[in-house]
């Protein structure tokens, strides 16, 4: 008997906040959830998890002035994995928390893409930090919002950097089959076809495969000036150029923005990275003055920056300043913060550029960022300005 | 692009692969072959002896530099990864397999699956879902790094993946062949019963399968991890796939049948690259195996199946 009785009490304790986090959804009084949906674990967990803990700072600043209207402020994490199907399990959960205003994420194209539907039917706002697919913001809605450049700008710029700067005539590009590298494929054979370059390989290849030996012999008798290696995560980009200089391939090395992790790209490749060069949607931060207090602390708490945190806590600030505008009145709805950010004018951060969103929620005027590897670090060696 | 010169390359390239899926396939074509079981938990075996050899490289480093012979640290890691391996398998056998050695079939093929899962994700658990990285630059004597003649690139590690794994199957051979205990393996595969009453101790024979058969997937771990440089908790799955796949294409329960399956699947899969858009490796390589099930259901070198009254 009593141990029903206890069932019965353990059982309402569990239930009953749930209830009560509904009566109270619109008037927040004690905490107010933002989401982080990404890759917490697999491959990309590195850069992700440099997300997360990006936007995290963020949260702090904003707590200790006291949150959104007084409310705290509580930050999820919604592991996805990299795996479009748990994304959407992320995504349900996220739209069925009745205190939640806002998410940062998804960070890859074929994960936003599955659950662009969800959150927008649900009028969750979104703020990517990295997805480039361009369709992500053609398909009608109005609640997904990136603080970086999409794929038709970093292709065409990819292409420029290539044939301009590089002075490449022969272009072999290898992507790894998903909706980023697919689409960013695609971007930049169109635009080295209007600089002039018509010697152009392509094949795919498989994410976390460990082994391109096969297909870099490939390569190798096509024997191109430049090799454009599109993979998600760096680990991948550290087999892959160890392979290219194994089989002797003399060309540039030309990684996507996922290769930029010292620890496992440059490092993971014991030396066979040098001078390997990678584009990326954020600059070098430490040229930044404005970023010096964000750079520091993050330090302090999560050791060293690879270039995927700091758009994050841009954009969680963004999202922020959002809400709380949205919740000026004593009253918030999910509509309202969509509609705040897209009121968000020449936003000042720590990114560098004014941020803008235009009426499909993508940054007015993005840009690309080049990189090399020198002596083991990266090294900003050029950008080009966005043709959106 | 010119096919027939990327021959000679996609050749080494899959004798390495081959070697490596060779040495997988023999632990699921040696317990299939006394149990008729199919272990799922191997790859993940597999996986075991990529950690255990790359804790070996880490503790016998300090910074970029060995402490001891390059030599005697590329052999302890095998030997490291071999022994952990083992000892998974077997403790997988006692307290998985053997409890359900009378129960139906697909008991135990569950209870693999169950396996396979708990060591994978107490592996994530302890080791971290980031891949580790093999710092083998200090391995490979200086000198001896690439080897290219007429265009053909043969590196150390391959040499040593192509060298090991097949020293690894002619001893397997050996033993099996000429040896007391390998006569008793034969003869427990052929009859479990008659075996124990021609006073063959089977069920200390089936913990030398199981300990013999995870100990080479340990070292085809190791080996690939020393060769690809990386590995992470979900390394097992692929391999397992493709270590079955060779068992069957060779026929399963077989062990020279593992080792022709192993070495015909990594040539097909590099052959295939230079021939079709590299995403299309492993649907030729699958094609051939059903095209061989088609015309030899019981693999290559599988002899057709008697039922057992």
């Amino acid at each position: 008997m009593m141990k029903r009785t206890f069932a019965v009490m353990f059982t309402l304790m569990a239930v009953l906040p749930f209830f009560v986090g509904t009566a109270t959804a619109d008037d927040v009084k004690d905490s107010i959830h933002v989401g982080d949906a990404g890759a917490f674990t697999g491959d990309a967990a590195a850069p992700c998890m440099e997300i997360f803990n990006s936007a995290q700072i963020a949260v702090d600043e904003w707590n200790a002035k006291g949150g959104i209207q007084g409310a705290k402020i509580e930050h999820v994490m919604g592991d996805d994995a990299m795996d479009p199907a748990q994304a959407v399990n992320v995504a349900h959960k996220f739209v069925a928390d009745d205190l939640m205003y806002g998410v940062i994420g998804p960070p890859m194209s074929h994960t936003a893409q599955a659950t662009l539907k969800i959150y927008g039917t649900n009028d969750l706002a979104c703020i990517t930090t990295a997805a480039s697919k361009p369709e992500l913001t053609e398909q009608g809605y109005t609640h997904f919002f990136r603080v970086n450049a999409r794929n038709d700008a970093h292709g065409p710029n990819c292409a420029r950097y290539i044939v301009e700067e590089l002075g490449a005539e022969k272009v072999a590009i290898l992507n790894e089959k998903v909706a980023y590298t697919v689409n960013l494929a695609t971007q930049t054979i169109k635009a080295l076809k209007e600089l002039g370059v018509t010697d152009i390989m392509q094949d795919t290849i498989v994410g976390g495969a460990k082994d391109y030996s096969a297909v870099m012999t490939k390569v190798k008798s096509y024997d191109p000036d430049v090799l454009f290696f599109m993979a998600t995560a760096a680990p991948d980009h550290a087999i892959a150029v160890r392979q290219m200089k194994e089989f002797g391939i003399d060309a540039h090395y030309f990684a996507t923005e996922g290769g930029r992790d010292k620890k496992d790209f440059i490092e993971a490749a014991e030396g066979a990275a040098e001078g390997a060069y990678i584009y990326h949607f954020s600059p070098d931060i430490y040229a930044i003055p404005e970023a010096k207090g964000y750079i520091e602390k993050y330090e302090k708490q999560y050791g060293s920056i690879s270039g995927f945190g700091p758009p994050a806590y841009e954009a969680m600030n963004i999202l922020l300043l959002a809400m709380n505008r949205a919740a000026e009145d004593g009253d918030i709805t999910r509509k309202e913060v969509i509609e705040e950010l897209h009121r968000i004018d020449g936003y000042e951060g720590i990114l560098g550029f004014p941020i803008t969103f235009n009426k499909k929620g993508d940054l007015a005027g993005g840009a690309t960022y080049f990189f090399k590897v020198v002596d083991g670090d990266f090294k900003q060696v050029g950008v080009m300005s966005g043709n959106m | 692009m010119d096919i027939l010169s990327q021959l000679p390359q996609q050749l080494i390239n899959g004798l390495t692969l081959g070697g490596v899926y060779a040495l997988i396939a023999i632990g699921y074509t040696m317990v299939y072959g006394i149990l008729f079981m199919l272990n799922f938990a191997h790859g993940e075996i597999y996986m075991i002896g990529g950690f255990a050899g790359w804790w070996v490289l880490h503790l016998l480093s300090s910074g970029n530099r060995l402490v001891m012979h390059a030599a005697l640290v590329i052999a302890l890691m095998i030997v490291g990864a071999m022994a952990v391996s083992g000892l998974v398998g077997v403790l997988s056998e006692r307290f998985a397999y053997r409890p359900l050695r009378q129960a139906p079939r697909m008991n135990a093929l569950l209870s693999a699956l169950g396996v396979s899962i708990f060591l994978q994700n107490l592996v994530l658990n302890f080791q971290g879902a980031k891949p580790r990285f093999f710092h083998v630059s200090a391995l490979i004597p200086e000198g001896l790094r690439v080897i290219e003649v007429g265009g053909v690139v043969f590196s150390f590690m391959r040499g040593l993946v192509i060298s090991v794994s097949f020293l690894f199957m002619g001893v397997l051979t050996y033993v099996v062949k000429k040896t007391k205990m390998g006569k008793a393996m034969r003869a427990t595969a052929q009859d479990i019963e008659a075996a124990n009453f021609m006073g063959i101790d089977t069920d200390r024979i089936i913990v030398m399968v199981f300990l013999i058969g995870s100990a080479l997937g340990g070292a085809a771990g190791t080996l690939v991890g020393m060769l690809f440089t990386q590995v992470d908790y979900y390394v097992g799955f692929q391999a397992g796939i493709k270590g079955f796949t060779a068992a069957v294409l060779g026929g399963i329960g077989n062990i020279f049948g593992a080792m022709l399956g192993g070495i015909i699947l990594g040539l097909l899969e590099a052959l295939a690259t230079s021939l079709f858009p590299s995403a299309y490796k492993d649907v030729v390589a699958f094609a051939v195996l059903i095209v061989v099930l088609i015309f030899k259901p019981s693999g290559l070198l599988g002899e057709p199946m008697r039922e057992k009254v």
